[in-house]
């Protein structure tokens, strides 16, 4: 098997403790690191969304297939950054304000990373003025924000508004998701796209971006 | 119809039998909403205000808490794990004590027999055992566990160091089984054993892991309280259709909350499980109670009871928590519509 084909296994399989071995052999054999990323590392988590989308696996097999792969991203990254690399998009991402829950916006961002988006993690309970100033200050694609609760919903609209408010309605597309989050309520407060899932937030991110 | 005293109401309905009308209470309420049904006053003056048939001791209520910031509150409770408040009931964990085996062989858990965790429970016994049911929460091992380890960590920990999740499940079983004694010793008459297996889409693991990590504490939590011959409740938020098989074997009496939001229909539990469990729940707390109209409220309330109360066997309550962004005149709504449909024999004209 290529090694290429055994990093992107690496990921599925859940081979957390071989993956950055694998990565340095893949270097020292020559292998391009823009290949291991798009050859390995993408089909690797785009494959992880399928399983995890279809019921096939679970919570813990998805973010240690996360780690897995910002292993090896991160002894690629590096390199990366020193050629002229494409990327999928630019896309921000936080929870919203008085929203502390992290682990779905997490594992959006890792599946996001994991198929070629350069993304910029805001973290949580992000004020509204902050997710503006990103907006603004950056070439974005996509902004996705993410609350958990019923009670911070209604912030989500708050930063939508707060965009158009600024001027930069247009600027980006906006992606929104979160347990009590619904297709009803994301075409209600006028975003762009809804994440149902990680799978769904990576593919609407693409297909906001193709369009 | 006999009259039945609140705690007999909700007995009744634990064993799947018809009181003479539909229980209420609820898991959680937030202090803000009680504040704007009745200002000022305290839980048990409100459970006396809305007529709750039983009262709910919730163990966390009764950690104690080492404050390590004050804005934003940040808190180390006995267990070691970091919490930030948020304007929600419930902090939110930031920091697991243990990341090391290093950390584990230092650990300390709290003492289950400290006397202050049941002074409530022992209050109420005087003040109203017999009148209201008084319920017990104990929060599982699974909840616990990801404070301890992390979320996140834990879950990884499965498969990385999975020796490591069950030591320190063990640590936490030994606490609980204290607990759960101490609690029914102290006057507790149900066991509410409270922690989230699944989200939305479907369980947070695999049947496999859920075997190995999950059921065998759980178990063992049921049987502890069953011994002494209370009733054992559980309760999870998502969708939770593939594993509330085992669920039912380990001998619970009620499962809560039958998550509409997970694609959970009342009905159905009550079809496939209405034999075995009791029901409580489940009117849409993330949707209905927090942005319906009050007439929504009140047809949604009435759909529940005329979906699975036929019989008895049915607790109504909101489908996870009266939160702070419900709107209390919907949950009093909510209340009135029980009262006013939920009597056996239930008028199901009246319910359609």
């Amino acid at each position: 098997m290529n090694k290429v084909k055994q990093i992107s296994e690496a990921i599925v399989q859940l081979k957390w403790d071989e993956i950055a071995a694998l990565t340095n052999e893949a270097l020292e054999a020559e292998v391009p690191a823009l290949e291991i990323l798009n050859q390995g590392l993408v089909p690797g988590m785009s494959v992880v969304g399928t399983k995890f989308r279809n019921g096939e696996i679970f919570l813990p097999e998805v973010l240690l297939s996360a780690r897995t792969m910002k292993t090896a991203l991160e002894i690629l990254t590096p390199i990366l950054s020193q050629q002229d690399t494409p990327s999928m998009g630019r896309v921000a991402i936080g929870t919203v304000k008085g929203d502390i829950h992290d682990i779905g916006k997490n594992i959006v961002v890792s599946m996001l990373e994991g198929n070629g988006f350069e993304v910029m993690d805001l973290g949580i309970d992000v004020d509204t003025e902050r997710f503006v100033e990103v907006v603004r200050d950056n070439n974005l694609q996509i902004l996705g924000l993410s609350a958990l609760l019923t009670s911070t919903m209604p912030m989500i609209e708050e930063t939508i508004k707060a965009l158009e408010k600024a001027g930069l309605g247009q600027k980006v597309q906006v992606i929104v998701g979160g347990a009590p989050v619904t297709q009803a309520y994301a075409d209600q407060i006028g975003a762009d796209g809804y994440g149902a899932d990680a799978v769904a937030a990576v593919e609407k991110a693409r297909d906001l971006i193709a369009t | 119809m006999a009259k039945y005293t609140n705690a007999e109401r909700v007995f009744q309905a634990l064993e799947r039998k018809q009181p003479d009308r539909i229980p209420h209470f609820e898991l959680t309420i937030d202090r803000k909403i009680i504040n704007k049904i009745l200002a000022g006053a305290s839980y048990e003056e409100f459970i006396e205000h809305m007529d709750w048939d039983a009262l709910v001791h919730r163990d966390r209520d009764f950690l104690k808490e080492e404050v390590l910031s004050e804005s934003p509150r940040t808190t180390r409770n006995e267990w070691g794990a970091v919490k930030r408040y948020t304007q929600e009931i419930s902090p939110i964990p930031i920091e697991a004590p243990i990341k090391s085996e290093k950390d584990l062989a230092n650990y300390k858990p709290p003492d289950p027999d400290e006397e202050h965790r049941f002074k409530q429970i022992r209050r109420w016994v005087k003040r109203y055992k017999g009148e209201r049911a008084i319920v017990a929460v104990a929060t599982d091992h699974n909840s616990i566990t990801s404070d301890i380890l992390g979320f996140s960590e834990r879950l990884m920990a499965f498969y990385t160091n999975p020796e490591l999740v069950l030591r320190v499940h063990q640590i936490v079983l030994d606490y609980q089984l204290r607990y759960i004694n101490n609690a029914i010793t102290a006057g507790a008459e149900i066991i509410f054993i409270v922690g989230d297996w699944a989200y939305k889409n479907g369980p947070m693991f695999s049947l496999e892991h859920m075997d190995k990590f999950v059921f065998p504490p759980f178990r063992a939590m049921v049987q502890e309280a069953k011994k002494h011959g209370v009733y054992v409740m559980k309760h999870t938020d998502g969708n939770c259709w593939s594993f509330l098989d085992g669920i039912v074997e380990a001998g619970v009496d009620c499962f809560h909350p039958i998550d509409p939001m997970a694609d959970m229909d009342i009905g159905e539990a009550k079809q496939k499980y209405g034999d075995e469990l009791c029901l409580m729940g489940n009117v849409n707390c993330a949707t209905t109670l927090s942005f319906g109209t009050v007439e929504e409220v009140r047809q949604e309330t009435k759909e529940v009871i005329r979906k699975a109360g036929l019989g008895g066997g049915l607790i109504v309550s909101s489908s996870n928590s009266i939160h702070s962004a419900v709107k209390p005149e919907n949950y009093v709504e909510m209340v009135r519509t029980i009262r006013e449909y939920g009597r056996y024999p239930l008028d199901i004209k009246s319910l359609s």
